[in-house]
């Protein structure tokens, strides 16, 4: 389970102080997932490094399972925007990283390393170079690394924006295999409306300057057969859609 | 490719050979002998006379270069990483790095004597501030978002040096080696015309004042390609450490 009570987080800058989230109230239970969706500069990124302990000053209240963020003490899996690959591991030592630093690289389990290269198609590519990988690719080597951890808790900083329309459809899918496997609590900050409502049990809505939430939409329309397809999935979009569009003009 | 590669390495060296045989031809006077009599005379001389000399060079450039990784590679990972750290020191390093630092061989021949300190030391010197500056250059252009995923593992400092600070800031660091090695040699020659009778540079200096030229130039041939091995070594250690740079 993840609360966040009353969070307020500030930047420094050289001349002024910032506040990107303001009063930021959430709770997403166990297993469950939440896409975050506001305009650029809300500070999305900001409460993902806040849950991902990058950023540890802050006004209020975040907790996981319980317990407040400390990125030594819990599983945090977190796939940034660029999917945080290190170009001088080849894919095999990139989805070991996690275990390797949270529990020692002896303890990476090999049979379990290849079934989830196998689920992500990966098998074959091990000695690559994220480099020599396509985008679709090294952000199947994001996932790979994020879900071979068993995170206590999956933060995504719009991870699919970088593929093209057809990709991101097909990395939307595969996550959401993933995620009904390991049942990873998951917050995935997105601009994108209809990712949020494919991916999202709870679709928060950020309004801007300073980052609150406007609105939380418990999302009908998750998990169901097809609902790409689906005329409820383009109603719930067009009223998304317009729901920000009032927001975001004010 | 690689043999490819050979080929050329293999045709510039005959190119070269013939530029010096045909000068030595057309100029035919003993200040420039035909490279056969050079190999000759390197042949029968080198293990009796010259090899002393080559490991005594190569003894005074290797404790130079690994003092000036030792010293520079902490430093330069500290400020690199420290913003902190490298606001305190980088008007020290800015400021003493444009110093010729031959011009300092006398002051550090009074400090040290005119033995094996001042040798190493110059060599140290000359390294230490190109492999300072290359590292902290190096961990300064990764990308704060490299970090992230470490940091959201409560990775610690140590885990963060092996996993990004080093393999990021290597490629940086061996150019910086090789960039300062090529200087280093030619420090070395000067400095080892003074208070020694074993180098390269007193061997050379040595057989010119001999006027012993074919000695005079085997020595050449040796410091070359001592230089020559070092350049070679250092870029299979890099082929080896950052082949994931050339994928």
């Amino acid at each position: 389970m993840i609360e966040i009570k009353n969070l307020t987080a500030k930047y420094q800058s050289e001349h002024e102080v910032y506040t990107a989230l303001e009063h930021i109230s959430l709770e997403i239970p166990t297993g469950g997932t939440c896409a975050v969706i506001g305009p650029s500069g809300c500070g999305k990124s900001t409460l993902l490094k806040v849950m991902a302990g990058i950023i540890q000053e802050y006004e209020g209240d975040v907790r996981i399972d319980g317990r407040p963020v400390k990125p030594a003490e819990q599983k945090i899996g977190f796939i940034p925007q660029n999917y945080g690959l290190l170009p001088w591991k080849n894919v095999d030592d990139n989805i070991c990283l996690g275990v390797k630093i949270k529990d020692s690289a002896a303890k990476v389990n090999r049979s379990k390393l290849q079934k989830i290269m196998v689920q992500l198609g990966l098998e074959g590519l091990g000695q690559r170079y994220p480099g020599e990988l396509s985008g679709g690719q090294q952000q199947r080597v994001g996932l790979a690394r994020a879900f071979f951890l068993q995170p206590d808790v999956l933060l995504m900083d719009e991870p699919f924006s970088a593929l093209d329309a057809i990709t991101r459809e097909e990395m939307q899918d595969v996550f959401l295999l993933l995620w009904q496997k390991y049942e990873v609590s998951t917050i995935i900050v997105t601009h994108y409306v209809e990712e949020a409502i494919y991916l999202g049990q709870k679709i928060v809505i950020l309004s801007t300057k300073p980052g609150r939430i406007s609105k939380v939409i418990d999302n009908p329309l998750f998990g169901g057969k097809d609902i790409r397809q689906q005329t409820e999935f383009f109603a719930m979009g067009l009223k998304l859609r317009n729901l920000i569009k009032k927001d975001w003009g004010k | 490719m690689r043999r490819c590669t050979t080929l050329w390495y293999a045709a510039a060296v005959v190119v070269l050979f013939t530029i010096w045989w045909i000068t030595a031809t057309i100029v035919s006077r003993p200040i420039i002998p035909s490279p056969f009599l050079v190999g000759e005379n390197l042949a029968d001389v080198f293990v009796k006379y010259i090899a002393i000399h080559g490991a005594y060079s190569l003894w005074r450039i290797a404790s130079g270069l690994i003092l000036a990784v030792a010293v520079g590679l902490p430093l330069g990972v500290i400020m690199g990483y420290f913003s902190r750290a490298d606001r305190l020191l980088a008007p020290l390093v800015y400021l003493t790095y444009p110093i010729p630092k031959i011009a300092l061989l006398p002051i550090l021949m009074l400090l040290c004597g005119v033995g094996e300190m001042a040798k190493v030391l110059m060599i140290f010197l000359i390294i230490v501030f190109q492999v300072i500056i290359a590292v902290r250059d190096g961990i300064r252009s990764i990308p704060k978002e490299t970090y992230y995923p470490l940091y959201s593992l409560g990775a610690s400092f140590r885990e963060i040096f092996v996993e990004v600070l080093w393999p990021a800031s290597l490629p940086k660091f061996i150019t910086a080696v090789r960039v300062a090695l090529a200087t280093a040699i030619s420090v070395l020659f000067f400095t080892e015309t003074f208070g020694t009778q074993y180098g390269m540079g007193y061997f050379i200096m040595d057989a010119w004042l001999r006027v012993n030229y074919l000695e005079m130039y085997s020595g050449i041939v040796v410091l070359s390609l001592i230089g020559l091995v070092l350049f070679g070594i250092i870029d299979c250690i890099e082929r080896y450490v950052c082949h994931w740079q050339y994928k």
